[in-house]
């Protein structure tokens, strides 16, 4: 398990001036230090110029999202018909997503994730359900991340400085693996990020409101298998960031 | 640092881009999302009061459904389906078994009799799979091979006790 303390990188190498909060860069007059790597901001541009520089399309086709059970949402009783736009129709009573959408949205949101990593930023996996946490966890330590999936306290983002005693970083891009907490309310740390204006990735079933979650993905966020692909695809797009940013910052110090 | 807490009000995006405008926030201390989201901008503004859009919700239904109704009213208990998906259902070969006869005869046969025709070919299938099957099961069973075994050492071990001492 991930504790809470860990959640946050709390920069021990900073002196009050570089201390970085409410997920901001580095500022640019630290890139004299040598133990703050950072990427020259021209590459930083042209990187962003290109369309799918990460090619994180190739991660997944529509049959594997088909495969993992993906297209399978709730009962028509819970709908929430904000998701209306995504949804293929209903099926003897069931949602059924439409995975064109579906394939569409999850590849803008992988490319933001694999940015987000190439920028050196703290990426939160969320999940709230006991039956999947240890495998959220596992896939997060795997990219190098942190995750969340137990009872969210109030105030971890909105009043961190003194949660944790001292000045803290909050995360960059917050991915919710379910966005709902387990009383089918919407999840708290949903309204923190918008709050604090953190980016979002959230994983959004078809009894979820996906109006303030910034790059929403329709889908099943309950099986295993859609959870377990979810995980996989965004870990491997973290990693293709990071390993970017490791080839490039190889580069300029080269030069 | 600046930020705005009003969630409610615009999207993360504009309300940061206002701060800067307003210089409360300098531009080198803008959030690290805030160039990604530049130039990849989501399909919808992630504003709290966008509206549900006005589309019907549509439903799905095939042309073998009327089949496959007909298959569930006539036979209540069909057993148990393998959920990890090997192989087909017992509805989806009745409704290929159907459409295939179907397909065959025209429009000669009535529904009727393609039906009944259909359930004489799976049971006839069933009977068939049925027979080898139990040849397989007393070959393979474990009391039969355990007999086996028996009797396989008992012709190795050719050595009676007696005749040791």
């Amino acid at each position: 398990m991930l504790k809470y303390r860990n959640l946050f990188k709390i920069s021990e190498l900073c002196n009050a001036k570089t201390v970085r909060t409410l997920s901001t860069p580095a500022p640019e007059t630290e890139s004299t230090q040598n133990d703050i790597a950072q990427l020259p901001s021209q590459k930083e541009k042209s990187v962003l110029n290109h369309p799918d520089y990460f090619s994180v399309h190739n991660l997944f086709t529509v049959k594997d999202l088909f495969d993992a059970k993906v297209h399978y949402g709730h009962r028509e009783g819970s709908f929430n018909e904000r998701n209306l736009p995504y949804i293929y129709g209903s099926r003897l009573g069931h949602i059924i997503f439409d995975l064109d959408k579906t394939a569409e949205y999850l590849r803008k949101a992988l490319n933001v994730a694999a940015h987000i990593a190439y920028r050196d930023g703290i990426i939160v996996f969320f999940y709230r359900g006991a039956q999947h946490s240890h495998l959220v966890e596992t896939y997060a330590k795997e990219c190098g991340e942190f995750a969340h999936t137990r009872f969210w306290r109030g105030g971890i983002f909105t009043n961190s400085e003194k949660q944790f005693g001292a000045v803290t970083r909050l995360p960059d891009l917050c991915i919710f693996f379910n966005t709902q907490n387990t009383i089918l309310a919407d999840h708290t740390a949903i309204r923190d990020t918008a709050k604090m204006s953190i980016a979002t990735i959230g994983i959004v079933d078809s009894n979820c409101n996906p109006n303030l979650i910034t790059y929403p993905v329709p889908g099943n966020d309950d099986s295993k298998s859609s959870i377990e692909l979810y995980c996989k695809l965004f870990t491997g797009a973290i990693l293709r960031g990071k390993e970017k940013r490791k080839e490039h910052l190889a580069e300029s110090l080269e030069q | 640092m600046a930020g705005s807490r009003l969630e409610k009000v615009g999207t993360i995006y504009t309300r940061v881009s206002g701060l800067i405008q307003s210089k409360a926030l300098n531009w080198q201390d803008r959030p690290l999302w805030y160039d990604v989201y530049e130039a990849f901008p989501p399909n919808e503004e992630p504003r709290f009061d966008r509206p549900a859009p006005n589309i019907q919700l549509k439903k799905i239904f095939y042309k073998e459904d009327k089949i496959r109704a007909m298959f569930h009213r006539n036979n209540k208990r069909i057993g148990a389906i393998n959920l990890l998906g090997h192989g087909k259902t017992l509805t989806q070969r009745f409704i290929d078994t159907y459409l295939e006869l179907e397909s065959r005869c025209g429009k000669d046969a009535t529904e009727e009799q393609l039906y009944t025709e259909a359930i004489h070919i799976l049971n006839r299938e069933r009977e068939d799979k049925r027979k080898p099957q139990s040849n397989e099961i007393e070959t393979v069973s474990l009391s039969s091979s355990f007999k086996e075994a028996k009797k396989k050492r008992e012709k190795e071990l050719n050595v009676k006790v007696k005749s040791l001492f």
